[in-house]
């Protein structure tokens, strides 16, 4: 009867994910794959996720943004000064939470430029446009922050101008802050994503030893190389249009979902659908 | 569930400029140029035992961004990093509080001075990406309204030869410099390649009427594929072309057989460089004489032991002759920077 309630507190509490919307029966489902002894172990486990609905980064992008602006309009920065910086390929998460504050917070009516850091030349006439301003980076979510800094770090070799530097994100792990802030960027965002709280990170207490490694052993059998997720990061944040590939295997599940069914699938974990 | 705690950075104080202030180095933004390669790791480690022994002496210049917390640096990145380095260790100052470095903070530079800036940067960085210097440097053209080597030189500290690369970059289409800002390394063209292919487009032009009718953008889309299907396997090939043209100037049969060639290598996709004009070139033999040479002249000269003399003429005119000789070797040895080896990635 509590395993039930636990499954469907969960379908409700992770209402919209997008890449596979979750039923209390695929929570259930979920759960019943792990030995009796570690469902449990498990049901404590999906409680520690830290789930980011779509209001929520929505709130998140348009209350952090409001701050940064306040922030640079009493420095002396209008609209106009600041340029928004799109940090990975369309289709991504960047160019999708651009949008998403884009059209939320009115940016585009106040005169706020966007750029996609990939088109250089754009960013560089368009510093040269404006001189002197802040070029404002938004993701989704930073895990190791190397990917964001490597994308940062040539935008940082064609900056023209005195700018200075943002990053907009809904959650940010506090390996990547360290990163970002090492290259005087400063973030902005509505949750900074500790170690402490990821249940399976050497450096949480959330779990004692034997339950981590119980939870380990089943994540291992799953992904052999990426149990605890990319660079053994065993973050717990998951935002709802897909997860990060920074979470344990056994949420995401195996590839195309054989043999172990993830409750939170990345959209390249799915099998692909045969177009009829 | 756990809480979502927001996270804004801390709104920083108004400076006023000109204001000497003792920084931590959590307060300083590194140079967002990272020049990691710029010191000489051993200089840096004289002056890291110089400062843990008395302080920074000499204050650093910074500025504050607009917005935003950090400072950044104008001058004194050595000094930044040394202190960053002896503070990694886990160094305090003398009053056992963090260890501080005396900063004048000074206004924020203007576009043209920030400009400036990046060009002592690119002056260091051989390795980096021409592109966006050639792309500042226009700015800086159109701003002062100059095109004038000499007064660019001056104010950018650029050398007359990067300045004239720049321009040389500067004659290509936009759609063809974006090539060469493309953030990935394995996609990028490199800038280099603009600079070897402009010759040869400019001798095709003048020299094929096929080439002239398909139009320059055409030509360079040709090549543009040859180099992206290692058809032109290094940069440095181009030279080859040229180098077929210059020695058959007083054989017309072959500087026709040349340029039929040159034609060819535009219009044949399949066509390789070396396979195009090695033929023509005779290159071997000329450097292994000019090897030759070099050891001859090396020998001779150590041979003299001379390290000094009491004639004021002789030595100016010695000094003078060196010179000559110094110079011309510069330009030789600039002439064949770049690797010839395709696997390595040009510029």
């Amino acid at each position: 009867m509590m395993g039930i309630i636990h499954s469907f507190r969960a379908a409700l509490r992770f209402k919209g994910y997008k890449p596979k919307p979750l039923t209390w029966l695929a929570a259930k489902r979920w759960v019943m794959q792990f030995d009796k002894k570690d469902r449990k172990l498990a049901e404590h486990l999906l409680d520690s996720v830290i789930y980011i609905s779509e209001s929520r980064t929505r709130e998140i992008l348009i209350d952090q943004n409001a701050a940064l602006m306040r922030r640079l309009l009493n420095a002396g920065l209008k609209p106009k000064q600041l340029i928004y910086v799109q940090v990975h390929d369309a289709g991504s998460s960047s160019p999708v939470m651009l949008n998403l504050l884009r059209d939320a917070a009115g940016l585009e009516r106040m005169g706020c430029r966007f750029v996609d850091a990939h088109d250089s030349m754009r960013l560089i006439k368009t510093m040269n446009e404006v001189g002197e301003g802040a070029l404002i980076y938004v993701d989704d979510f930073l895990g190791t922050g190397n990917q964001f800094c490597a994308e940062r770090d040539f935008v940082a070799t064609t900056i023209i101008g005195t700018f200075s530097e943002f990053v907009l994100a809904p959650s940010i792990c506090e390996e990547a802050i360290y990163e970002i802030s090492k290259r005087g960027v400063e973030a902005f965002t509505g949750h900074v994503h500790s170690k402490a709280e990821r249940p399976l990170h050497a450096n949480s207490s959330l779990f004692d030893n034997e339950e981590k490694e119980r939870l380990e052993l089943v994540c291992k059998g799953i992904n052999k190389n990426g149990a605890l997720g990319y660079k053994g990061l065993a973050t717990m944040v998951v935002l709802y249009r897909n997860a990060p590939n920074t979470i344990p295997a056994v949420l995401r599940g195996s590839l195309n979902q054989t043999p172990f069914k993830g409750i939170f699938p990345r959209t390249t974990d799915l099998p692909i659908q045969k177009v009829v | 569930m756990p809480n979502l705690k927001p996270m804004q950075p801390v709104v920083p104080q108004l400076i006023p400029a000109g204001l000497l202030r003792h920084l931590t180095v959590d307060d300083v933004k590194p140079s967002s140029n990272n020049p990691r390669h710029l010191f000489d790791p051993d200089e840096l480690e004289d002056l890291k035992k110089n400062i843990a022994e008395h302080g920074v002496l000499v204050p650093i210049t910074v500025y504050q961004a607009k917005g935003q917390s950090k400072f950044s640096i104008l001058d004194g990145e050595r000094r930044y990093r040394c202190v960053r380095d002896l503070a990694k260790e886990g160094r305090a100052g003398k009053d056992g509080q963090p260890l501080k470095l005396p900063a004048n903070v000074v206004e924020p530079p203007s576009k043209i001075a920030g400009l400036l800036y990046m060009f002592s940067i690119h002056n260091y960085r051989e390795d980096w990406e021409l592109m966006p210097t050639a792309l500042s440097l226009k700015f800086v053209m159109d701003d002062l309204e100059t095109e004038d080597n000499r007064a660019l030189a001056k104010l950018t500290g650029l050398s007359d030869t990067q300045i004239e690369r720049c321009k040389k970059l500067l004659k290509f289409p936009e759609r063809f410099q974006e090539l060469s800002l493309d953030p990935n390394p394995k996609t990028r063209i490199p800038s280099n390649f603009w600079i070897e292919a402009l010759p040869v487009l400019d001798l095709a032009m003048e020299t094929s009427q096929t080439i002239k009718e398909l139009g320059r953008d055409r030509a360079t889309d040709k090549l543009v594929e040859k180099y992206r299907d290692k058809k032109i396997k290094s940069v440095i090939h181009f030279r080859r072309i040229m180098e077929s043209y210059d020695i058959s100037e007083d054989d017309p049969p072959t500087r026709a057989k040349v340029l039929r060639r040159v034609e060819e290598f535009f219009l044949k996709p399949n066509l390789e460089t070396r396979d195009a004009f090695d033929e023509f070139v005779v290159d071997k033999k000329r450097v292994l004489n000019a090897l030759t040479a070099c050891e001859g002249f090396l020998t001779e000269l150590q041979r003299f032991r001379l390290t000094y003399t009491s004639s004021d003429e002789e030595r100016q005119s010695l000094r003078k002759a060196l010179k000559q000789v110094q110079a011309y070797c510069e330009s030789l040895e600039h002439a064949l920077e770049g690797r010839d080896d395709p696997e390595v990635q040009q510029d």
